[in-house]
């Protein structure tokens, strides 16, 4: 038992990311029932999950989407309402019964005329059928596209990410921390440097580039600074890049981005706006 | 163990959403659109954060409403906030969507794993949200970088333990203890921070 509790307590913060594979977590939500230590962790660290979306940067949506969500609320039944639910009884008025034989005739074309409408309005709605699967087909066909570009984007996406994590777990890696200089005071930047795995390089904060410039990132050394790499930042002034590390380098004393000219230059001639302490 | 910033949260805007929450239930869409002015970009923040793609986060905010619209009369208000419910609804839809997909756009080493700017708060944002985001984002920012990670890649990229543990390229029981530590980790701070 208290095995068991050394095991599944250590599985509650995956537990609470909805992250465990399913046989553990049938394991751990068994444990919850006879284990106040560890439902008490849960229900403190479930609270700690519902926080993690304050970090999420906001992003305002496009001004359109107020519109599509209330119009795409409009077309489902609101909960609860009556006011939609259609009957058809009343759709008859029985006729008054004064000549049963010109009721009957009357009745009889009245048939014929609810049974033509029927149809009518049965073959129009096939049409629409017709018409609404054709267009989900073009719709599922364009989707399969996106998806095999999302595909192929996603793995060249996935090998870079393979590419700055191994730098994150070399064991040679060390971080650099750079803060914002006068030009740029809230900018700041964390480099994570291994010889053998490269360099990664994220930046926040940074000042939009003028028309011809980037930013370039610079090891400082004994002698003259050495390039890093170019940086150019999103619109939100944020980047993160990885790079090859010079074979050669020696281990840096510090690193710099300075505003240079399209392209780099082979030593830093601009405002420098990031540098170590 | 209960939360301070929970109750900020209550404070500023579980009494009107409640209120616009039971307007829905009468079939009034007022209701709808008051809630989409409170926390429509909120919603589509964390769905964009998690997708990253304009196109499908905006899907995921309207899938998210609708549902709120449909479901509303399912709210129980005893098992948290209207926000509450709603961001876990929209974590929910974001992960399908990724799931959809069937692989996965860049993990970490983006923007966002990294991101410690401090947005402008939206019309939307009461103060007392831009002061937790500020303190949410700090306690991240104080994780060690793999606690942090592991996390993020759980959470936000809806990674299984197994994922994570390939992604990161250490062992399942490495994983295990890094995302319990940084989440104890992160509960110390904000509870300090509160």
């Amino acid at each position: 038992m208290d095995t068991e509790h050394d095991e599944l307590r250590e599985a509650c913060g995956l537990y609470v990311l909805g992250a465990l594979d399913p046989a553990e977590q049938a394991r751990l939500v068994a444990h919850l029932r006879t284990c106040d230590e560890c439902a008490g962790t849960v229900d403190s660290l479930r609270q700690v999950a519902a926080s993690l979306p304050f970090a999420v940067p906001q992003v305002a949506p496009s001004p359109e989407l107020r519109g599509r969500v209330l119009s795409a609320a409009a077309r489902v039944r609101p909960p609860r309402s009556g006011a939609y639910a259609t009957t058809a009884t009343s759709l008859v008025t029985p006729a008054p019964r004064r000549n049963r034989a010109l009721a009957a005739g009357w009745l009889a074309a009245a048939a014929a005329t609810v049974v033509a409408v029927a149809l009518w309005s049965q073959v129009s709605s096939l049409q629409t059928r017709l018409g609404d699967s054709d267009a989900r087909l073009t719709d599922v066909s364009r989707r399969l596209d996106d998806s095999e570009r999302r595909l192929q984007a996603s793995t060249s996406e996935t090998s870079a990410v393979r590419q700055r994590l191994a730098v994150l777990t070399a064991a040679d890696a060390f971080e650099l921390r750079l803060v914002g200089q006068p030009p740029a005071r809230q900018a700041s930047a964390r480099a994570f440097v291994s010889s053998t795995r490269g360099l990664l390089f994220a930046a926040s904060n940074l000042p939009a580039l003028p028309a011809g410039r980037t930013y370039q990132i610079w090891y400082l050394t004994r002698g003259a600074p050495i390039s890093a790499g170019l940086m150019q930042p999103d619109a939100q002034g944020n980047a993160t890049e990885a790079f090859v590390v010079p074979p050669d380098l020696a281990t840096p004393a510090g690193m710099a981005v300075s505003l240079e000219p399209d392209g780099g230059v082979p030593a830093p001639t601009g405002a420098i706006y990031l540098a170590t302490q | 163990m209960s939360f301070i910033w929970l109750a900020v949260v209550n404070s500023t805007s579980t009494a009107e959403d409640r209120e616009a929450v039971a307007r829905m239930i009468d079939g009034d869409q007022n209701g709808l659109a008051a809630l989409y002015d409170r926390h429509g970009r909120f919603v589509y923040s964390l769905a964009l954060r998690i997708v990253r793609d304009q196109a499908d986060a905006e899907d995921v905010t309207q899938d998210v409403f609708v549902q709120v619209w449909r479901q509303a009369d399912r709210f129980d208000p005893a098992r948290g906030s209207v926000v509450g419910w709603m961001l876990t609804i929209t974590r929910a839809r974001a992960i399908d969507v990724l799931r959809r997909r069937g692989t996965r756009p860049a993990s970490v080493g983006d923007v966002a794993a990294f991101d410690t700017s401090d947005d402008t708060p939206g019309q939307d944002m009461q103060i007392a949200w831009a002061q937790r985001t500020r303190e949410v984002r700090t306690a991240l920012d104080s994780l060690p970088l793999l606690q942090r990670l592991a996390v993020e890649l759980a959470f936000f990229d809806g990674l299984t333990h197994a994922q994570i543990a390939e992604q990161l390229d250490v062992p399942l029981g490495t994983v295990k203890t890094r995302v319990r530590h940084g989440l104890l980790r992160l509960r110390d701070r904000l509870a300090g921070s509160s």
